[in-house]
């Protein structure tokens, strides 16, 4: 990554910090300051469900080309993924602590990310058990790409078909318009975008680590 | 100092929040360094 790109994420998260804590937001019924973890905890599952869709689609680019870069960049983005996921839970399980009085209550959102974290959990451990580098590749590549058509489900399908306590309507209302306040859709939109940035950098930081480490074992090898 | 940090709590929540994000962008600037510096070692 180039240095204008490291000073703009630099720039935008700061900002995001400072918009998140000191901006004021107008009242919320039952919410009130608690709102604002709106600012970093949905940025959080946005990345993991955007993480978790590239390594499903890295997977389908190493079952296409047999290349095992494809591979380990699937696995890169399925770690960055579940490290958002597990920042998700925390955040999560913290404005639970304060808003319904304790940190896990099975909530149909709470259930569904605990599956989530499961269900990635287990690509790890796949991948942990197979020595052999192309079947560990090809199986963990089906297994990303099956994993993947959980999360929807998981993520934006279960929430609402089950009554759940989680806010449902702070962006988005029933009717599909946008429900919130302009200063604070702003904050929540920078928020996105700049969280975004910081994720395709952590990526690309982990992905070369790994393309590394892969190009050295082949030249031990050959 | 401490009676304003004491009557505005969100200033002291957003110091502790910019000195984890500083430490964060500082680890991940030196490893993307190190790499920079390793891949040049691998081309030649």
């Amino acid at each position: 990554m180039n240095n204008a790109y490291k000073i703009i994420v630099l720039v935008s998260i700061t900002l995001v910090l400072i918009g998140t804590t000191v901006v004021p937001i107008p009242f919320i019924p039952g919410l009130g300051d608690k709102a604002r973890i709106i600012y970093l905890h949905v940025p959080m599952s946005w990345i993991a469900v955007l993480s978790f869709l590239l390594s499903m689609i890295y997977s389908v680019q190493y079952l296409r080309k047999k290349d095992l870069v494809q591979d380990v960049k699937a696995q890169s983005a399925a770690e960055v993924g579940f490290l958002f996921t597990i920042l998700a839970t925390v955040t999560g399980s913290l404005w639970a602590k304060f808003n319904w009085g304790s940190f896990w209550n099975w909530d149909p959102r709470e259930t569904s990310i605990f599956i989530l974290l499961l269900i990635y959990g287990a690509y790890f451990s796949l991948r942990s058990a197979i020595e052999n580098h192309d079947q560990k590749a090809k199986l963990s590549s089906v297994y990303a790409i099956i994993a993947f058509v959980t999360v929807p489900f998981f993520i934006f399908i279960m929430p609402r078909i089950v009554d759940s306590l989680h806010p449902a309507d702070t962006i988005v209302d029933n009717q599909g318009k946008i429900n919130m306040n302009p200063v604070m859709l702003s904050i929540f939109l920078f928020s996105l975008f700049s969280f975004t940035l910081l994720f395709f950098w952590i990526l690309n930081v982990r992905m070369r680590t790994e393309k590394l480490k892969l190009s050295r074992i082949s030249k031990n090898n050959s | 100092m401490i009676d304003f940090l004491e009557q505005n709590s969100m200033y002291l929540v957003l110091i502790i929040a910019l000195v984890i994000w500083a430490g964060i962008f500082l680890y991940l600037n030196k490893i993307d360094r190190n790499l920079k510096k390793l891949e040049r070692e691998e081309q030649k």
